[in-house]
């Protein structure tokens, strides 16, 4: 839409318009504003006078928050295992619709309807399941029961995600491509890579919030605090410490802030990301 | 979401796919793999396990539909699916509703508008688990913010321990999932009203429309696809519903707040029932499949879904 | 392995990682070795974990022939899928942490655990440990056979009160039922909040209505009811849960006790916010952690409720103990281990750790900090002791029980009606 509109000054209606959204989105935003600057004060702030800003900003709750909270490893374990879960089922999805749209070979339809259930299915219709499976695997309390779970659950939406993108996209450059005598996987590597590199990061994205903060499975495939990651942490220390307001607050703050700060950069490419799985 | 994406041509003329023989299966195969392997086979392992009583040490042993009949018999399980149906009616509201009133209240290239989008659209990329843990500070009823304000204007009577009776915890599990998840139909429901001409508005205003005349009579009729789509992931959604319930209440007070995914997770974990547990998944994954199925029918019906 | 899971979480049940340190130690021993007894277990540190090391370093010394080779998990680990991975294993560890009651009697049914009667019947051992340790319903027996050296015992529950509020409030504990509702009116009349409670888990108020209920139905009955025997729905459960329904009418109950975490309500009670609090032993190591320095609390048992009963003086605890694999290489070294181990010297090590020994006299002799002591004078003058229902009984029907006391603390159902509804839920699960 053009923007050549914005000149006009605003007719009453338009600010009544604008009123009623800042008053919205401001109220809804409240609860994570209180819990940014909630985190600089003290316990006792907070209980005397839980609105007021604090006296003097305690900087140490965040080093203590950073400390306790092991806040550290669990970023570490959330960044390893998001990243390597996204890289996976990105890639191996792409590779799979390619295949699914541009591709022939036996079993294709039947293949194509198994990976559909998948987007049905609710996580904790075989979370048990995959649990007592992932222990005959011996992987519970591994990194990799959340890597490969999440991997294979993100699996289905990116496929279909990408297969409609693969359909959308001309296929002149890849019969040129088969003329010159390139073999298949030489077409999908230089070829359609390339051309779906925007679509690919859309679904990156997705899968990386998505992923990122997972519960269910970290919670259940893992028990050493150690190997958390950061929502299943959370929850832990929240429960834990879950009088010291000013400690969960600083954590809070320390593990959302960066999701914030990911999500106003590109906002445009999450927006898009998220709302794809809905609006396909 | 389920529109035939995977469905390609069945012809293999010039638009169609190409013959590739067994190289198609080498490329499905790395995906065909991980998924079958972690989504494929403990679905099918869970139909063998829900017939037996397993505790997830000893020899499972094969009881045949014991489990079901118990399932069909536990009150408790029974009333998860009530209390699940009345938070995806609740989402209905708060979710997909706001976020349509609020799409159509955000609609506007003026200044300002877009940073409002975006705030509005921000806890949709939140973790549950943090967003479950602030509101349980919010509603606490000693130092939280709400019963705070309500002493604060001299309304101290009203305050209410939230998420300790059951009149008031599960509308407050709603109220959150409204809070996470309304700026995603915001979104969903904001670019679909972008591509409205916007002559069909100039039309209807030069006639004495008002706002409201054309929301019902222009915009809701041109969305119904979109509002089609946003209940059948609000339902979907709502039976995966695990984390906000996990935070905030864990199924309390008096089960009141127990769904599905959280009587079950007790089931199989706290009370080492793992064929039990996994029978009550079999009974979730046919009810969320037979919904989606109905859902399907009357899509393809009403021209959202083509196949 | 949820967090936010019931006792059972507590109690620990983890065992899978272990599996592979079971396999990854299969290597052949060479004749001239040591033989090699491993021990498997969940302290990961702190001063449990010191005194065991030094009481084995004690043992490898005076015996050279053995070596002990420990094998070690974090809590939640160890009980979920750790231990029993190495169970399974084709080289089971020689001896494994366990607890007593259903854990054990599992591994008795399934083979795990060896039979001790044997080896706790030869010189006395068994006579060295104080006689409720080996009571029916503390679940060391498995058809009146021992299949665990007890090793520790743990409270389930105790009320802890805030020293100050008492003293402001001119009250003492309780020397009866009717003396603690009586100020149980007394606090709440001045406005305190008498008990705080998170009882979102249900076992916070569960384990403590259940140590109730065993002092007021006969034994047998109570056995009767959780193994599904014979029903709740009885005067005397009636008479239990009546018991609970006088502390919500004194006004007792903190008002979000249904949907307060266990965690947020010891924090409510360090921050002085409730003068009780009803909760297991380990509200000890969280006070270092979570309360102000001053904060000055102490405790006592559930008081005297029917003079007649015959565990009119119980205490509500746990037994944690080492159990041997009868297919593991070297199981008689093992038992020359933990013969060592709970010889009365090593015990009290063992009690100056901060372990509550079983064994006679131990916790007399070891130098105590004034809360131990006060626990182990408890545990002294304790008649008899009683098991929570979640590691003795099914823990469907355990939870199912606790759920019943929950609708009476919250004023949701009368103890008549939650009765009936805990009859009407059991019926399922037979």
């Amino acid at each position: 839409m053009s923007s050549n509109t914005d000149a006009r000054p605003r007719t009453p209606g338009e600010w009544l318009q604008f009123g009623a959204g800042s008053v919205i989105v401001t109220v809804m935003c409240f609860p994570a504003i209180w819990m940014v600057y909630s985190a600089f004060k003290s316990n006792r702030e907070i209980f005397r006078s839980p609105f007021g800003l604090p006296a003097e900003w305690r900087f140490e709750n965040f080093t203590k928050a950073w400390i306790e909270g092991g806040l550290g490893a669990l970023f570490l374990n959330t960044i390893i295992v998001t990243g390597l879960g996204v890289a996976m089922s990105v890639f191996f999805a792409s590779m799979a619709a390619y295949a699914f749209t541009r591709l022939d070979f036996p079993g294709r339809r039947v293949l194509s309807r198994l990976f559909l259930v998948g987007l049905l299915l609710p996580p904790p219709a075989v979370a048990i399941a995959l649990f007592t499976q992932l222990s005959a695997l011996g992987l519970i309390n591994t990194l990799w029961a959340l890597i490969l779970t999440n991997g294979a659950w993100t699996i289905a939406l990116t496929t279909y995600l990408l297969g409609g993108y693969f359909r959308s996209l001309k296929r002149e450059m890849e019969e040129a491509a088969l003329l010159e005598g390139a073999n298949r996987f030489q077409i999908f590597w230089h070829v359609v890579t390339p051309l779906v590199k925007p679509a690919m990061i859309t679904v990156a994205i997705l899968n990386a919030i998505n992923i990122w903060n997972e519960l269910l499975f970290a919670l259940l495939f893992i028990s050493d605090d150690a190997k958390r990651t950061l929502p299943a942490g959370i929850v832990r220390f929240s429960g834990y410490h879950s009088t010291d307001y000013s400690l969960i607050f600083a954590a809070l703050t320390i593990t959302t802030i960066p999701i914030m700060i990911f999500y106003f950069i590109c906002q445009r490419h999450v927006m898009r990301g998220l709302t794809a799985a809905v609006a396909e | 979401m389920t529109r035939g994406a995977l469905r390609v041509s069945n012809s293999t003329g010039a638009t169609g796919a190409i013959r590739a023989g067994a190289t198609g299966l080498i490329f499905v195969a790395p995906a065909l793999v991980l998924y079958a392997a972690f989504v494929l086979w403990p679905l099918a392992s869970s139909v063998y396990y829900s017939m037996t009583d397993w505790d997830g040490i000893s020899q499972a042993r094969w009881i045949g539909f014991a489990n079901f009949e118990r399932a069909f018999a536990d009150k408790i399980h029974l009333a998860s699916y009530l209390h699940v149906t009345l938070y995806i009616l609740g989402t209905l509201v708060f979710e997909v509703s706001f976020g349509l009133f609020m799409a159509v209240l955000l609609n506007s290239d003026r200044p300002g508008f877009a940073l409002l989008r975006a705030l509005f659209f921000s806890p949709v990329v939140l973790s549950m688990s943090a967003a479950g843990v602030l509101w349980t500070f919010v509603f606490d009823y000693r130092t939280g913010i709400i019963n705070a304000s309500l002493k604060g204007i001299g309304l101290a009577d009203w305050a209410q321990p939230w998420l300790s009776q059951p009149t008031t915890a599960l509308l407050c599990v709603m109220l959150v999932s409204g809070w996470k998840f309304a700026g995603l139909y915001m979104i969903l429901f904001f670019a679909a009203l972008r591509r409205i001409p916007r002559h069909l508005y100039e039309a209807a205003r030069l006639e004495g429309a008002g706002p409201v005349w054309s929301f019902f009579n222009i915009t809701l009729p041109l969305l119904k696809q979109n509002v089609l789509v946003a209940v059948l992931l609000a339902v979907t959604g709502g039976f995966a519903g695990f984390d906000l319930f996990f935070t905030m209440t864990n199924g309390q007070p008096y089960n009141s707040t127990e769904v599905p995914a959280t009587w079950i997770m007790k089931q199989a974990f706290d009370n080492d029932q793992l064929g039990y547990g996994i029978a009550l998944t079999v009974i979730l994954t046919g009810v969320v499949c037979l919904i989606s199925l109905i859902y399907l029918r009357y899509a393809e019906r009403s021209h959202v879904v083509e196949y | 392995m949820l967090p936010r899971t019931h006792a059972l979480t507590r109690r620990a049940f983890s065992l899978l990682a272990l599996g592979a340190a079971a396999w990854g130690s299969a290597s052949l021993p060479t004749l001239a070795a040591p033989a090699e007894v491993r021990i498997t277990h969940s302290m990961t540190g702190g001063a449990q974990k010191e005194a065991f090391d030094a009481i084995v370093a004690a043992f490898e010394a005076a015996h050279p022939d053995i070596k002990i080779k420990q094998i070690v998990y974090d809590d939640d680990l160890y009980s979920d899928t750790g231990l029993i991975t190495q169970l399974k294993s084709s080289s089971p560890p020689e001896i494994y942490f366990q607890w007593a009651g259903a854990p054990t009697q599992r591994d008795a049914r399934e083979g795990f655990a060896m039979d001790l009667s044997e080896a706790l019947g030869a010189e006395g051992w068994k006579d060295s440990f104080i006689a409720p340790a080996f009571s029916q319903q503390m679940g060391v027996l498995n058809d009146g056979k021992p299949y665990l050296v007890p090793i520790t015992l743990d409270v389930t529950n105790v009320i802890w009160y805030n020293k100050q509020i008492f003293k402001e409030a001119g009250i003492a504990p309780p020397a009866n039922w009717a003396e603690l509702i009586d100020l149980t009116k007394k606090l709440a009349g001045k406005g305190e909040t008498p008990f705080v409670i998170g009882n979102q888990e249900l076992w916070p108020l569960g384990n403590w209505a259940s140590h109730i209920a065993s002092r007021v139905v006969p034994p047998a009955d109570y056995e009767a009811a959780f193994r599904l025997e014979k029903p709740f729905n009885t005067p005397d459960f009636e008479k239990a849960l009546n018991l609970v329904d006088e502390i919500r009418l004194a006004g007792g109950f903190n008002k979000d006790i249904a949907g307060l975490g266990a965690d947020p309500a010891m924090s409510t009670f360090f921050q002085g916010a409730a003068a009780m609090h009803p909760i297991g032993s380990w509200l000890v190591s969280s006070a270092a952690e979570l309360a102000e320095k001053d904060f000055d609390y102490d405790e006592f048992n559930t008081p005297l409720i029917d003079p007649a009963h015959p565990l009119k003086d119980s205490v509500i605890g746990t037994l944690t103990g080492f159990a041997v694999s009868p297919k593991s290489r070297n199981p008689q070294q093992a038992i020359t281990f933990l013969r060592f181990f709970t010889s009365p010297e090593n015990q009290v090590k063992w009690a100056e750790a901060g372990s509550f020994s079983p064994v006679k006299g131990a916790m007399e002799k070891a130098k105590l900090d004034p809360k131990t002591k006060a626990m182990a004078d408890l545990l002294n003058s304790a008649g008899s002791l009683v098991p929570p229902p979640d590691t003795t009984y099914p823990v469907e029907v355990a939870e199912a029980y606790y759920q019943a006391a929950a609708y009476v603390a919250g004023g949701e159902k009368s103890p008549k009606d939650a009765l009936v509804w805990l009859d009407d839920r059991v019926k399922t699960m037979k």
